[in-house]
């Protein structure tokens, strides 16, 4: 009885609360968010120890930290900054939450509380800063009219120095990585466009050799080369239509596979891979030009050839 | 004429098919030869940048290095460290960010790195910050200090100059008074970000930049033992249980775990999808091939070539291509693993000294194993079409024909 079932800590935890509308200057906004990172030590105790006369400060727990640890909706926990339990107080687990995935931290099995701002300074206020004087990491700002951002940005920075203020799309530093991956992706991709090519190429260089002594009828019976040209071009667009048109099947087919296997392997609600309209666009884009480019190209080279070269065996 | 010979000529007849089939091979083989240098590039290139300070073992507050949480009271720590028998020495390092002041344009935005090192060895005292001085000399005075060499060009530094910096180390909140210190050299910093800055000095520099408002703590403690880098890094761990100590294998292996992981994932896909195709396509190849073949090959048979050698003819030609073009990979893919390691190198916060393409035997000795299996597998069918090629029908069918 009584006693602490485990002891363990988990890495960074959140705070976020709701504050309300101010007026700064000429704009009006509302702080809808401000951030407090702490490393937090979790004692999971009996719901009996906490019964006491005031009910425990609620707090959110990480469905990760809910699942390794046994926590469920009303679970009484201790939170301390410290393995020695110092300062520790109870909590009760108001609920489970799934957290964001963020793919910055693929592989990091997200082990998260979230408490109340006020909680959480308490929790973590050195003894010497009195209260009221902790600082925050971040506050975010909603505002009224969000084209005012960077004005909104500047007059902060020129009224409160020593805060830096940044519209979000300046700030979101954690886009960069993202936008990397895309163009190593791009990389890639053209990479495998271009060997891609090369085969289709010797392969219809090969198939249209297959196919000589027909052409060469074709001349000799009087067609002329653009005729059977358009005719190898219809045919080229048909392939390479149907075969782009497998492609997407088996890529659609195949994503919710990979999504499955990867979200397993990381534990994450995470979408690894997603057939959206635009990619298959490009895809269709670039795959029939380029099938039917390639079957005109093989071809050419034939065509040039007289009709009784082409029909003789 | 051997089996290679005779496949030589049978290329050589149709220079065109031949070189586009090893010129696909050439392409998908360099993609492949780049996903197996990425699969373990990073791993290589970390390990490399960590050992090549001569720094051992790293101490720090949280499971990963510089993840933010710092040592408390360090100096006592870090002694409390160097008074282990396996210990040769320890390096505190605490950062703070700073700015520097020009005479024209904004300030520029720089990590301010102070170091001090302890050791109860006679050697250990001469091991030196984690920075290695291009021009000039170390920063040894609480007014001196080295900055890297992009700060150099871009504020138009040089040993001797003088820079004005507000360094701010305990909060970014914190409005400082500017002090000057004089550059006493360039250096490169191993774990500098491509879009960073950073000014190096002693941790006496760094508290007077910082007005002497640094506090006890630290970012990390560097240790070099004696020898046994496990060894030590369990005695620190005993020691001083709330802190972690690690040898730089074991950082990697955290690394490996978290950040490095999407690579080693995106190198295994790709790897699959690469061999998968060019299996597919040559595949085809020497099968339309053989196909087109059909009555050559049999008239061979009829003249007394055995199965076996028609079959050895068709897995000759199947190596030849993938040989070739594999050879022609190798350079290409060297070629593009640079192109795309500059790709990857534009992350922000990713060292300029990491490669996430490094070069490793291990890697061209298994993408040199995964060809030949290319070339064998892609051989099957059309060394079955030809092994059970029926002589005489097929001869009828082409005279008919």
């Amino acid at each position: 009885m009584g006693t602490d079932r485990s002891t363990q800590s988990f890495g960074s935890f959140g705070s976020f609360v709701t504050f309300g509308s101010f007026s700064f200057g000429s704009f009006s906004f509302h702080v809808f968010s401000v951030r407090v990172i702490a490393l937090l030590v979790l004692c999971v105790v009996p719901a009996v120890v906490s019964a006491q006369d005031a009910p425990p400060p609620d707090i959110l727990v990480s469905r990760h930290l809910a699942e390794s640890e046994d926590l469920t909706v009303g679970s009484i926990v201790r939170l301390g900054t410290d393995a020695a339990g110092t300062g520790a107080r109870e909590f009760r687990v108001a609920g489970i939450y799934e957290p964001t995935p963020d793919p910055a931290r693929l592989g990091v099995v997200p082990r998260a509380v979230r408490l109340h701002l006020p909680d959480l300074l308490e929790l973590t206020r050195s003894v010497d800063v009195p209260a009221g004087a902790e600082y925050v990491a971040d506050v975010n700002v909603a505002l009224v009219n969000p084209d005012e951002a960077q004005a909104f940005a500047q007059d902060v920075n020129a009224r409160l120095p020593g805060v830096r203020a940044r519209p979000s799309g300046e700030a979101a530093g954690s886009a960069g990585p993202f936008r990397v991956l895309e163009r190593f992706h791009l990389a890639i991709a053209i990479v495998t466009i271009v060997a891609a090519t090369v085969f289709l190429l010797a392969l219809t260089i090969m198939l249209v050799e297959e196919r000589r002594e027909t052409v060469g009828v074709l001349r000799l019976i009087g067609l002329p080369v653009r005729r059977i040209l358009a005719q190898i071009l219809l045919e080229g667009l048909l392939v390479a239509g149907v075969g782009a048109a497998f492609g997407l099947v088996l890529a659609v087919a195949s994503e919710q596979l990979i999504n499955v296997f990867f979200q397993w392997r990381y534990d994450t609600a995470l979408v690894f891979v997603r057939v959206t309209k635009d990619v298959a666009l490009t895809c269709v884009t670039i795959a029939v030009p380029l099938g039917a480019s390639a079957t005109v190209v093989a071809s050419w080279a034939l065509l040039r050839r007289s009709g009784l070269r082409l029909a003789r065996r | 004429m051997n089996a290679v010979g005779f496949a030589w000529r049978s290329l050589v007849r149709q220079p065109a098919r031949a070189a586009l089939g090893v010129l696909g091979v050439a392409a998908v083989g360099a993609l492949l030869f780049d996903m197996l240098l990425l699969s373990r590039g990073l791993v290589v290139s970390m390990q490399d940048l960590l050992d090549r300070g001569g720094w051992d073992v790293r101490v720090s507050a949280g499971e990963l290095p510089g993840a933010g949480l710092r040592v408390p009271n360090a100096l006592d720590a870090a002694q409390a460290i160097v008074d282990l028998p396996s210990v040769r020495a320890a390096l505190v390092i605490r950062t703070a960010t700073a700015q520097i002041d020009r005479t024209a344009g904004p300030p520029l935005r720089a990590s301010f790195q102070g170091v001090t090192t302890l050791s109860s060895a006679s050697d250990g005292a001469s091991l030196r910050a984690p920075w290695t001085i291009m021009r000039g000399r170390d920063a040894e005075r609480p007014d001196e200090v080295v900055v890297d060499g992009a700060m150099a060009s871009e504020g138009g530094l040089e040993p001797g100059s003088e820079v004005t910096i507000r360094a701010s180390c305990v909060s970014d909140l914190e409005a400082l008074p500017a002090t000057r210190l004089q550059v006493v050299g360039i250096a490169e910093f191993p774990f500098e970000a491509t879009d960073e800055n950073t000014v190096g000095g002693t941790l006496d520099a760094l508290k007077s930049a910082c007005g002497g408002n640094v506090g006890e703590d630290a970012d990390l403690i560097l240790v070099t033992s004696t020898g046994d880098a496990n060894g030590t890094a369990a005695a620190i761990s005993a020691a001083r249980p709330e802190l972690r100590a690690a040898t730089n294998s074991e950082v990697v292996g955290r690394l490996q775990q978290t950040g490095f992981s999407y690579f080693r994932q995106i190198s295994s896909v790709l790897t699959t999808v690469t061999v998968s195709f060019a299996v597919l396509l040559i595949a085809v190849l020497l099968t339309v091939s053989v196909n087109q073949r059909l009555g050559e090959i049999a008239a061979l048979r009829a003249l007394g070539f055995s199965r076996a050698r028609v079959v050895q003819d068709v897995l000759a030609e199947s190596a030849l291509i993938v040989g070739t073009g594999g050879l022609l990979s190798l350079p290409l893919g060297l070629l593009l693993a640079s192109g795309l390691d500059r790709i990857l190198k534009g992350m922000p916060g990713i060292p300029a000294a990491l490669h996430f393409f490094v070069f490793e035997p291990q890697a061209l000795a298994v993408h040199v194993a995964l060809l030949v299996a290319t070339a064998i597998v892609a051989a099957l069918y059309p060394m079955r079409i030809v092994s059970s090629l029926p002589i005489a029908a097929t001869l009828r069918d082409e005279v008919i024909g």
